[in-house]
């Protein structure tokens, strides 16, 4: 493998995963946010050869058999995806926070995500999906827990946006 | 592709000190690659060689030995230094420095030793690791020094470290009891964006010395002369602090700000943490 290609090349042009986006190339947008051994990086600045005996999710890990996870069921019902490009780096840097976090409050969503910028929905809805997700994931037992899908159940009730105001 | 190099993994200090001593080009060290990949991006940086340092354990250190000195390895990313508990409690200023670096996924590659080394003007970790009276061991095939990192930096990214050196890890020296110790950082867009100015500061209420430092106000950063608190008010060691600032800054007009701007906000932002680490509870 060329020393020169990036993580973020080789998952989209030799593995064909293009579910992680490159924006800025130089770890500014986070649009290239993937899990390094659990631990959210942007893969733009991660050499693929540095990645070598590493664990490395992407959000192509999220849904099982077609089913979204209930992080992105939450993103969803939030109407926390516009244009989608820097979606999976939000869900990346989102997991990557629930993991170590299960019940964040708001201001720890915020730091968590601040390296993910999204140029569409003025973040209230992203800020909203994270909550509804952590909440998700923390009432459900059996299929909702954790990272499991969730069958298509919807997480909130009918008319129901979740974003509300800040906590 | 970021470039055209050669990737070494070195896993012992002896195999990095020899691919470094080696003429085979130009090498670079690699540590989290925040700055240095994003350098080779930008054409600005053109290395043959890429050492990179992540697999030498003894560079992976950051303990505090029964003395009280902190080492904080080479490899260690900001976020392990962040996240460690006796270092929140004992150096809350290293912590709060670090914390205002960047954003949480370049803080898991960035290390507090490639900010020093990069010598930025605007580097975050210089002004605490100054005012806490740091040294950086400087090793190579050739021996190993320890350089004060108020030695460290000679001008806008320049330090003295030579070729073959490997900046392996920082000590901080053992605290003086009930020491208190605090940064602040003024900046236009959290997350996204250098240091406008920045200043930290140590007070050590037991022998009444209170060490300056301030980041983006000139070449390099600076470490200013202790500043004995003895009996005066707290109003005269701020109006202290801020004339020994604004005798040793040379700031310049950049994208960020205007040297005016930096010569007004930075003796608020001395004001606001002199008076933060002087109060009783320590740290802003």
């Amino acid at each position: 493998m060329p020393s020169g290609l990036t993580l973020l090349e080789f998952l989209r042009e030799r593995l064909y995963l293009t579910g992680t986006k490159e924006g800025c190339g130089i770890g500014e947008c986070g649009a290239c946010t993937v899990l390094l051994d659990g631990k959210p990086v942007t893969a733009c600045l991660v050499l693929a050869v540095e990645a070598d005996g590493c664990s490395v999710e992407t959000v192509e890990g999220e849904a099982t058999d077609g089913q979204l996870s209930v992080l992105q069921r939450a993103f969803v019902e939030t109407g926390a995806v516009q244009c989608g490009f820097c979606t999976p780096g939000m869900i990346m840097s989102a997991r990557g926070l629930l993991r170590r976090n299960p019940n964040p409050s708001d201001d720890e969503i915020v730091e968590a995500m601040a390296g993910n910028l999204c140029r569409c929905t003025g973040y209230e809805a992203i800020l909203a999906a994270v909550r509804l997700a952590a909440v998700a994931a923390q009432r459900a037992s059996g299929p909702l827990t954790g990272e499991a899908a969730t069958d298509g159940r919807r997480l909130l009730p009918p008319g129901s946006s979740g974003k509300g105001g800040r906590r | 592709m970021l470039g055209r190099f050669d990737y070494q993994r070195p896993s012992t200090l002896l195999e990095a000190g020899r691919l470094l001593a080696g003429n085979d080009g130009p090498t670079a060290i690699l540590a989290g690659g925040t700055d240095l990949l994003v350098d080779i991006r930008g054409r600005r940086n053109d290395p043959r060689i890429l050492v990179d340092i992540k697999r030498i354990d003894a560079l992976r250190r950051l303990d505090v030995d029964p003395a009280g000195e902190l080492t904080i390895g080479a490899a260690v990313p900001l976020n392990e230094i962040i996240e460690r508990a006796a270092i929140r409690r004992t150096y809350p200023g290293l912590v709060q420095a670090a914390e205002s670096i960047a954003t949480y996924q370049l803080r898991n590659r960035a290390t507090a030793v490639g900010n020093l080394c990069n010598a930025s003007p605007a580097a975050d970790m210089a002004p605490i690791l100054l005012a806490l009276g740091a040294c950086l061991v400087a090793w190579s095939c050739r021996g190993e020094r320890t350089i004060p990192v108020s030695s460290l930096f000679v001008g806008v990214k320049k330090t003295c470290l030579a070729p073959d050196e490997i900046a392996a890890e920082l000590r901080v020296p053992a605290p003086e009891p009930g020491l208190r110790s605090g940064f602040l950082k003024q900046q236009r867009l959290r997350g996204h964006d250098l240091a406008v100015s920045s200043v930290a500061a140590t007070y050590a209420p037991s022998t009444g010395v209170l060490r300056l430092a301030v980041g983006s106000c000139a070449p390099t950063p600076l470490l200013l002369e202790p500043i004995e608190v003895g009996r005066s008010s707290r109003a005269a060691v701020e109006e202290k602090a801020v004339r020994a600032v604004q005798a040793a800054m040379r700031p310049i007009s950049d994208t960020r700000a205007s040297a005016d701007y930096r010569r007004a906000v930075l003796p608020v932002l001395v004001r606001r943490l002199v008076a933060a680490v002087l109060a009783e509870g320590g740290a802003p």
